[in-house]
């Protein structure tokens, strides 16, 4: 859920890591409800006989594009009704399958004083229970100043 | 031998007109999109009022990455391919950028994305999106060679106002 609490710039330090957000276990049935949602019906999602037999997948996998909203819910609670989860990058570089439980974490890696808000940078990432990181990535959330104007909305990068 | 042919690096810079979404952002397709991902964020329902930060109620952050859906009437790849075993489901689901030819039949797997995101759609806008084939690669990997496909993707309003810019990178190698 997004926090009613918008960080303040000054008040984030390199290093910091916001709250973790955990999506799980997802089962086919989570799989199947977002591809219906999306209504994309990529069959290694729901149809194991034909991930497993004719993509030669070790299992359903869960969606990269799933994946992708948890990075982006994560980043907006986070940054709260007065931050703002400017830029989001990420590789899909394991597969989770179905079954999962799934963690996206981020950790502060610099932070830029703008002139009418500042940037923070993340790492972020997304971890199964086993610690296996499918999903390393990197952010740039807009936080207001302690005592600055409201960001600008629709959101205007600074030069 | 090398999978990335001319025929293939041709694709290159090919784009899009501009293509609307056949829905407006709809008040029942951001409840279900919204259940689905488990974000039960209030700024989502009807109930959200104007003097929101946002100017009223409003769609998940990349709700417009998935908007454009096959309008009624549009060819159906689902029953056209119901014969084919190797059919793996996935397919325009609109106008959108031409298939890769020589690439038919090869997996299909996501393989990261970037995103730049300006404001959040609001109910009843209607979205927009330009898209474009910006760079195809091969790239050696434990499986064996695969295909780097990279589209660019801009997402507009109707009122021409920017909501989201991504850079998606789509795998295909052989099935």
């Amino acid at each position: 859920m997004r926090s009613q609490h918008t960080p303040r710039f000054e008040d984030v330090d390199v290093g910091f890591e916001p709250p973790p957000l955990v999506k799980g276990p997802l089962t086919t049935v989570h799989l199947m409800r977002w591809s219906a949602a999306m209504e994309n019906w990529h069959r290694i999602h729901y149809d194991r006989s034909f991930a497993q037999e004719h993509d030669h997948l070790p299992d359903l996998l869960i969606n990269g594009s799933f994946k992708q909203q948890f990075v982006l819910q994560f980043l907006k609670d986070w940054a709260g009704p007065q931050g703002w989860p400017w830029k989001s990058s990420f590789q899909f570089r394991a597969m989770n399958k179905v079954g999962e439980t799934l963690t996206v974490w981020g950790r502060v890696t610099d932070k830029r004083a703008l002139g009418r808000y500042g940037l923070v940078e993340l790492d972020t990432g997304v971890v199964n229970e086993h610690g296996m990181e499918s999903t390393p990535g990197r952010a740039v959330v807009a936080l207001p100043y302690r005592d600055g104007p409201p960001l600008p909305y629709p959101f205007v990068p600074e030069a | 031998m090398p999978l990335l042919t001319p025929e293939i690096l041709a694709y290159v810079g090919v784009s899009t007109q501009a293509e609307f979404a056949c829905d407006p952002v709809e008040q029942g397709a951001v409840r279900r999109y919204a259940q689905a991902i488990m974000d039960d964020d209030p700024d989502y329902g009807p109930q959200t009022p104007a003097s929101s930060p946002w100017g009223g109620p409003i769609a998940p952050p990349l709700f417009a990455n998935h908007a454009v859906r096959r309008p009624l009437g549009a060819p159906d790849i689902v029953q056209e391919r119901a014969g084919d075993p190797h059919f793996d489901g996935t397919g325009a689901p609109a106008g959108g950028l031409p298939p890769i030819g020589p690439l038919k039949g090869f997996a299909v797997l996501n393989g990261g994305a970037e995103f730049e995101l300006f404001r959040y759609a609001r109910h009843g806008e209607r979205i927009q999106v330009t898209q474009r084939y910006a760079e195809i690669t091969e790239k050696a990997s434990s499986k064996g060679p695969m295909i780097l496909v990279v589209v660019e993707a801009e997402f507009r309003t109707d009122q021409d106002e920017l909501l989201l810019r991504a850079r998606r990178t789509v795998i295909r190698r052989p099935a």
